[in-house]
């Protein structure tokens, strides 16, 4: 192990499918208790690098230490000791909840209290029921539950939400920053810039096998060159023609002449300048709105792709 | 091994609460049992066995195809799999909790079915039990396998259905599991050789119907268990966890691999042809296992006893019980009715005098000749005449063995063969004229085979062990001087008491051909077990009779060869046209023989055998004198000579007996149970009592009023098996 501080260690890694290079070179490292977040449109290599480290996969090249094994040739162990939560997997319809619990954790060689478990993930009461009979949310709890049966340090989640509704998704959320507060590792590969931007402490931006951008989800905000927005309402419809505000780049203003937007590098300068000018014009303030640029505006200025691509 | 556990006992609660698995694997078995038991009569017996081996059979390729091939991409195609994939398990839990789970599931269906069989049907608890257990648990996982490598190999669950189906169904058709084999024409039967179902259908049956094991099976319970291994040593090569991994089409190939064991398997079965004997002989068997009721004939039992209205059940092959009047309910006795009033059922007749290496007679063109299908076809000649025993005083060693294995297998229908092998006789003795005239290079063989000429004593006790060794039934010596145109050097009598003495020290009766009064005599001091023809040209002396009769020797006087021998002298031919000879004579030597007859060339022959003194006269008064004194009779016919045809000899020679003053009941009981004493055999035929064999000749009218009435054959019964007497020549 490079640090005991370090649970997942990536350096160089490559992937290729015959002529294909689908992981091209890359480098991070994730620290114990860290959630990682793993952004990237379809085809960029994600799955690959995240396969890789699950030890499905063999890399092409580059060292890889996951929990300190080498997820080529210590695949059995490393797959031991961590935690999966795969999208689209499947259970037959007649398997009882505790059922599939069981079987789960007769696969590892540590194993966590089930009921608690299940107590925990809030399907308890569904225990005994048929996984054909969960709903989206159930289904995804147990998912959830079967990811954690053998108390691992360190847990992938693969689009952990993605398909569920608002609600539960934000009740995943919880049970995700619960899992946070317990310093596990979590690395998350996810399409929702708000679920990174909520729950993740780094984000890894992937696009075409490299990484293009690792920083706080913060951080990568302001590294930004766009521009942040001030969008501001007024009664009566503005007049021409408008002067240049401390700081703006440009202003547009909405078809009904009563919404205007100013864009600018320093925001809080030239919205000072602007109330200044909308008091001497005398016209009434109905609505005042700070946009900050983000996480999918810094995504889409990286990649130049929307995430849903 | 915890995950091992885990997922058996997961697998066997998913396939409970499956209705298709409960259906498939219990009620789908039972509706065929109970289809399959009411059509085919399986209270009866023997059609149980074939109904248990086609229904386990039919459960077996469910199991396997079905319940582990589809199911297995069913959880892949819907990413069941997928999630066990980033679990630190192999494929290994997965497989072996397949295989286990089927067996778990099958094996009470297995039980179920032995027991309905056992307790609606009556069928015995079979003996071979933990065989039969062992060889379907290796099955079940011989076919999971075949089922699992199926699923590693197919990309999609229309490809598995589409070969799934294209295994099942010859598999189903092919084996014996829906159609019986006995269906089948010989080419098919070759290619059910290479169908692995077929060795579980004839496995299963021959450890219900022959008590086999384990060991009689060896060769499909290996290829079963190498299937297995192979089958789950590739599944978990080729294992894959998610429907987007496809697998190349050549993959397929591996299908082949796992089935190789059977392929090469059957081409082994082409070479040697076992499996397909063993099929005949399990038909045979299938069919000598019927139950039914022979009611309301007289019956001579042949030692002795005679029920003017009797009735006889067979079962099992088996004279099960005999009845006086028309018994009880045939319902109660599970038997089918076979309604018998007015005819006569005697034991089987037995001829223990034939020759089978020669024909009876000329053929055309000798070309058309074969010794192989000849002995075969006599058989059936035999049995087809009610002659259900016959014994071979003198044939080619491995021939006549050979034959003796094939009938007695039940492999082809024939009389049941005893056999001598070869004759010890003298060089430039009777038997050598037969091998002098042919070429040099097969005479020697031909000698080797059908002659012993020890030049010493020493060496005449070394041939008869190893004639023990070779397993033949009896010993044949000639004791012949001959007379008149045929002289012949006569075997040396220290030798032939030698022949005696060691025939008796390895328990073979030895039976002595003799031609005159000394022969008779030589013989009967030497203790011979039967005199074979006594004289046909001298008087046998009362003295020696007594002393036969004293010492239990048998008389076997064969009239029909002294009368065929005068017969061909005199260029007669009304012996070919007796009604069964033109029965069962094969139709080229029927025509042959009397385009023989009539033709110049056997003019030499015909005056040579003028010149051989025979006198019927003195023939008839010998076996009159012997019958007077008690002396055992048997009947033989020496079949093979000159017009005597192989096929209802006994008839014949009971008929020649009654014209010499023989009452026909004397004769009936040497056609039958003296003959089968002389076989020593009697405990098993000859007579019709219970624990016999059942080989029966029902026959139209009472020979204790006229012996000919044996002729007017209403059904003979061979083992069990009512003979369908207008098939029995289709068969070579």
């Amino acid at each position: 192990m490079s640090a005991t501080s370090s649970a997942i260690s990536v350096q160089g890694l490559k992937k290729s499918y015959g002529e294909l290079e689908a992981v091209k070179g890359i480098d991070f490292e994730i620290q114990t208790g860290e959630v990682f977040g793993l952004l990237g449109p379809n085809g960029a290599g994600k799955t690959t690098t995240v396969e890789i480290l699950e030890g499905l996969r063999a890399r092409s090249g580059g060292h890889v230490a996951v929990l300190g094994f080498d997820p080529d040739t210590q695949r059995q162990r490393l797959k031991d000791r961590i935690g999966v939560c795969l999208q689209a997997t499947n259970f037959p319809e007649k398997i009882r909840v505790h059922e599939a619990m069981e079987v789960f954790a007769s696969f590892y060689s540590r194993n966590v209290d089930l009921n608690q478990l299940l107590k925990r993930l809030q399907i308890e009461e569904k225990r005994n029921a048929f996984y054909g009979t969960l709903s989206g949310g159930q289904k995804q709890r147990l998912a959830l539950a079967l990811a954690l049966v053998n108390d691992p340090q360190l847990i992938f989640l693969d689009e952990p939400t993605t398909g569920l509704d608002p609600q539960v998704r934000a009740e995943i959320h919880s049970l995700l920053e619960e899992l946070k507060r317990e310093h596990r590792t979590i690395l998350l590969t996810t399409h929702y810039i708000e679920e990174a931007e909520r729950l993740c402490d780094r984000v890894a931006i992937v696009d075409e096998g490299r990484i293009i951008a690792l920083d706080t989800p913060a951080r990568l905000q302001q590294q930004s060159r766009s521009a942040s927005s001030i969008v501001v309402t007024c009664a009566t419809p503005f007049p021409e023609p408008r002067p240049a505000w401390a700081q703006a780049t440009e202003s547009a203003l909405d078809s009904s002449g009563h919404t205007l937007t100013v864009h600018s590098r320093r925001p809080a300068a030239t919205l000072v300048d602007l109330v200044k000018w909308i008091d001497q014009q005398g016209l009434e303030l109905t609505d005042v709105r700070l946009k900050q640029p983000s996480l999918e505006d810094v995504f889409i200025e990286l990649t130049g792709k929307s995430l849903r691509q | 091994m915890k995950s091992y556990k885990a997922l058996i006992a997961l697998d066997l609660k998913l396939a409970l609460r499956q209705k298709s698995v409960i259906f498939f694997n219990y009620l789908f078995p039972l509706i065929f049992f109970f289809i399959f038991g009411q059509a085919m009569h399986a209270e009866r017996g023997a059609a149980m066995t074939m109904v248990i081996s086609m229904v386990l059979i039919i459960g077996i390729l469910g199991n396997g195809l079905f319940g582990a091939g589809i199911r297995a991409v069913q959880e892949r195609e819907a990413n069941i799999l997928r999630r066990y994939k980033v679990t630190p398990i192999t494929p290994a839990p997965l497989l072996v909790a397949s295989v286990v789970t089927g067996w778990i599931l099958y094996m009470p269906n297995v039980i179920l079915i032995l027991a309905l069989a056992h307790f609606l049907y009556g069928m015995p608890w079979p003996q071979s039990m933990g065989s039969i257990l062992v060889f379907i648990s290796i099955a079940i996982a011989g076919f999971r396998s075949i089922g699992l490598i199926l699923a590693s190999v197919v990309n999609s669950m229309q490809e598995s259905q589409l070969i799934v189906q294209l295994i099942y169904l010859p598999m189903l058709f092919l084996s014996g599991a829906t159609f019986p084999l006995s269906m089948f024409p010989p080419w098919l039967l070759v290619i059910t050789q290479f169908v692995p179902a077929t060795y579980m259908v004839t496995g299963i049956q021959g450890m219900l119907l022959q008590k086999e094991g384990i060991g009689a099976n060896l060769q499909p319970t290996l290829a079963l268990v190498l299937t297995t291994c192979v089958g789950l040593f590739i599944g978990y090569k080729l294992f894959r966890w998610e429907k987007e991994e496809k697998i190349r089409a050549s993959a397929k190939l591996w299908l082949a691999v796992v089935l190789a064991p059977f392929l090469l398997l059957g081409a082994w079965q082409m070479h040697t042809r076992t499996g397909i004997e063993k099929t005949k002989i399990l038909n045979r068997q299938l069919a000598r296992g019927d139950t039914y009721l022979i009611r309301g004939a007289r019956i001579i039992a042949g030692n002795g006893k005679v029920m003017e209205s009797g009735s006889v059940l067979v079962r099992g092959g088996k004279i099960a019980q005999v009845f006086e009047g028309s018994g009880p309910d045939p319902k109660s006795l599970n038997a089918e009715v076979v309604e018998a009033v007015g005819k006569t059922i005697l034991p089987g007749l037995i001829d223990v005098h034939v020759h089978l290496g020669a024909p009876g007679g000329f053929y055309p063109d000798t070309s058309t000749y074969d010794p192989d299908k000849s002995r075969l076809r006599e058989l059936a000649a035999y049995l087809y005449s009610g002659v259900t025993t016959v014994r071979s005083v003198g044939d080619g060693l491995d021939n006549v063995l050979q034959a003796r294995t094939i009938v007695n297998s039940g492999e082809a229908l024939g009389a049941e063969l005893f056999a001598c092998g070869p004759m010890f006789t003298a060089p430039g003795g009777h038997g050598t004229e037969y091998f002098k005239d042919l070429p040099a290079s097969i005479r020697q063989r031909a000698e080797r085979q059908s002659l012993r000429l020890p030049g010493s004593a020493d060496e005449a006790r070394q041939q008869v062990d190893q004639l023990k060794k070779d397993g033949v039934d009896c010993i044949k010596a000639i004791l012949e001087a001959g007379a008149g145109s045929q002289v012949f050097n006569r075997l040396d009598t220290g030798i032939f008491d030698a022949v005696a003495h060691e025939a008796h020290a390895d328990d073979l009766p030895l039976a002595v051909h003799t031609g005159d009064v000394r022969d008779v005599s030589d013989a009967v001091n030497a203790q011979a077990d039967s005199v074979e023809h006594g004289s046909l040209r001298e008087k046998i002396p009362d003295a020696l009779f007594e002393q036969m009769a004293k010492q239990g020797t048998f008389y076997d006087p064969t009239l029909s060869v002294g009368e065929a021998m005068k017969d061909f002298a005199a260029g007669k031919t009304t012996l070919l046209k007796r009604s069964l000879v033109q029965q069962v004579g094969p139709p080229e030597l029927l025509q042959g023989t009397e385009e023989a007859m009539a033709s110049k060339d056997t003019e030499s022959m015909r005056k040579a055998m003028s010149e051989y003194p025979i006198d019927m006269q003195i023939a008839n008064d010998n076996l009159k004198r012997a019958q007077e004194h008690g002396v055992l009779l048997v009947t033989g016919s020496d079949a093979g000579n000159y017009l005597v045809v192989h096929g209802p000899t006994v008839q014949h020679e009971m008929q020649l007996w009654v014209q010499a003053g023989i009452p026909p009941f004397v004769a009936l009981q040497a056609a039958t149970y003296n003959a089968a004493r002389l076989l020593r055999a009697e405990k098993r035929i000859g007579s019709i009592q219970p624990g016999n064999d059942a080989d029966l000749l029902v026959v139209d009218g009472n020979p204790l009023d006229d012996i000919t009435a044996t002729e007017r054959i209403s059904l003979v019964v061979f083992k069990g098996e009512r003979i369908d007497r207008t098939e029995l020549f289709d068969q070579h």
